[in-house]
């Protein structure tokens, strides 16, 4: 015990820790031993943080569904590459279910003119020429209006991610229902759901907002967020005069959650299952219906591929002990008599 | 115990575990005399671990380095740690490594895609398990009965393919991209009583 372990050595007493506690609850004995363990040297808390992290991640392999072929994973070219080439997006694909497939076009040039609009479970990366790129989620339509003094984008409809290239000349202006952001340099989101308040937050950088009919801009920080009541209209009659929205901060779990999309994803902490069917709605036209109310008030965390409700389906049925069935284009969640698990 | 508060391990894995291959690349071009970059790294986790709360780091990337060179610092001149709970400025901290663009972090975030490669590289016992396991949501006792094999087995196979991963995504996937077959032969072939030797 004098010696002093190796870093190797503490890595794998910590995955076997989690391995263990990944078993079962543990005995008194080996509580007892797995606290002295933890009260050790200190990089054994850190290997354990570590592994434990791993695990979790980890669990995210449910969202591959039971058809996850691992061998067609480990044959195919696996070098990493510097970007996500449109190549390795179809190879993926080719795989099924994989949420990194749902981004279907990289580094589309801007058209000269006209909306560019994405359509259902569609991800676009679009390249404007000073540099500045905007992200296009599902449903979505944006207006590029570029001028020698402003550079003027207008959010028709859905949401889209904006990563603003610095130039002091010329602001970068986003436009929708009212409501307009500025900034020189940042990163934020923008979302303009119908019936749902305009949603911007700011990831990296900073901007200000403006609405129509309140007095001055309002300025928002990196990790901010504000959301804007649906039309003016409404906003004056709901609010009293001169008390315009206020950006809250929001923590930086919450920004890669919102952002999740980006990566096919979508990300759940806690949400009903009633409200995250409707999420899925948006990115696919498989419904997802629940036909048990207490069902639809169960809380749904974690990461799922976007553009797969059937597998985020059939996860949920496995973890609240439900039944999937598909039906045309739905997919029903109930939960009369429980089966077993995978008996299909 | 942070070490295992869920909350802290999930702000761990978004915020601190992507930048453990940026890290190693960082410490490696530094003087750190015969430091451990391992060593290095596990205890700048350890103190990631006891922070009372990591709710006002607001560039966790910038941070984790501070600490790991807090590490380095303190071992090298035996002196106490840094203070680093305070230090915000990521100007006054020099390190070559720039915030990667929104892009590279969506495409660094495309863990699913990844883990699906990593289960694939796995020696074909330990990924029967850990597919049973993480894929299926069997419970360990479940695969012992699936695959024929003691509970003991099961959870050393669970073990074995956490520290797999780990090294996967700490080393960028490189390491094992490179060779993965060869690799698989060797862990295939150190299977069980090696592994228990090095253990006692």
């Amino acid at each position: 015990m004098a010696e002093r372990e190796t870093s190797r050595y503490i890595d794998e007493t910590a995955s076997d820790w989690i391995a263990r506690l990944d078993r079962g609850p543990l005995s008194e004995e080996e509580s007892q031993a797995f606290e002295a363990w933890l009260s050790g040297d200190a990089r054994r808390r850190g290997a354990l943080l570590r592994a434990n992290a791993i695990s979790m991640m980890s669990e995210s392999a449910r969202a591959l569904g039971p058809d996850f072929e691992p061998r067609q994973f480990a044959s195919a070219p696996v070098a990493k590459p510097p970007l996500l080439s449109r190549r390795r997006v179809m190879a993926m694909a080719g795989v099924g279910g994989i949420a990194a497939a749902s981004i279907v076009a990289l580094g589309i040039n801007t058209p000269a003119a006209g909306a560019i609009t994405t359509g259902v479970g569609e991800v676009r990366l679009v390249k404007l020429d000073d540099g500045s790129t905007v992200m296009l989620n599902t449903q979505t339509s944006v207006k590029i209006r570029y001028s020698n003094a402003v550079r003027r984008v207008e959010l028709l409809y859905g949401e889209a991610y904006f990563t603003v290239a610095d130039d002091r000349r010329r602001p970068f202006l986003v436009e929708t229902s009212g409501t307009s952001v500025r900034a020189t340099q940042a990163a934020f989101l923008v979302r303009r759901i119908e019936g749902k308040p305009v949603d911007i937050l700011v990831d990296q950088g900073g901007a200000t907002a403006g609405i129509a009919g309140t007095p001055a801009p309002i300025p928002m920080q990196a990790h901010s967020r504000l959301l804007i009541p649906l039309s003016p209209a409404t906003a004056a009659s709901a609010a009293p005069a001169g008390a315009a929205p206020a950006p809250r901060t929001v923590s930086s779990d919450l920004v890669s959650r919102a952002l999740a999309w980006r990566d096919g994803k979508i990300a759940f902490e806690g949400e009903r299952l009633d409200q995250a069917a409707a999420e899925f709605a948006r990115y696919s036209k498989v419904r997802i219906e629940i036909a048990d109310p207490d069902l639809a008030r169960e809380p749904v965390t974690g990461l799922f591929a976007a553009r797969d409700p059937v597998g985020f389906g059939r996860t949920v049925a496995s973890i609240f002990d439900a039944r999937m069935d598909q039906q045309g284009g739905a997919v029903i969640l109930s939960r009369s008599a429980p089966r077993k698990k995978f008996s299909s | 115990m942070y070490a295992i508060d869920r909350e802290r391990t999930r702000w761990f894995l978004r915020e601190i575990l992507p930048h453990e291959p940026a890290l190693r690349g960082w410490l490696s071009r530094r003087p750190t005399a015969d430091l451990d970059i391992d060593d290095v790294i596990q205890e700048a986790y350890a103190i990631l671990a006891d922070l009372e709360t990591v709710d006002d780091i607001r560039h966790p990337r910038a941070y984790l380095f501070q600490v790991a060179w807090s590490v380095i610092v303190k071992r090298l001149r035996r002196a106490r740690v840094v203070p680093i709970h305070a230090i915000e400025d990521l100007a006054r901290f020099d390190h070559p490594d720039s915030s990667p663009s929104p892009e590279q972090i969506a495409i660094d975030r495309d863990q699913l895609g990844r883990l699906a490669q990593a289960i694939g590289a796995m020696p074909a016992k330990t990924q029967e398990a850990f597919v049973l396991r993480r894929v299926e949501g069997l419970s360990q006792r479940e695969i012992s009965a699936r695959m024929s094999i003691s509970e003991n087995t099961v959870e050393k196979h669970i073990s074995r393919g956490l520290r797999f991963l780990a090294d996967w995504f700490g080393y960028g996937g490189k390491a094992l991209a490179n060779g993965s077959r060869e690799k698989e032969s060797e862990m295939a072939s150190v299977d069980g009583r090696a592994r228990n030797q090095s253990v006692h």
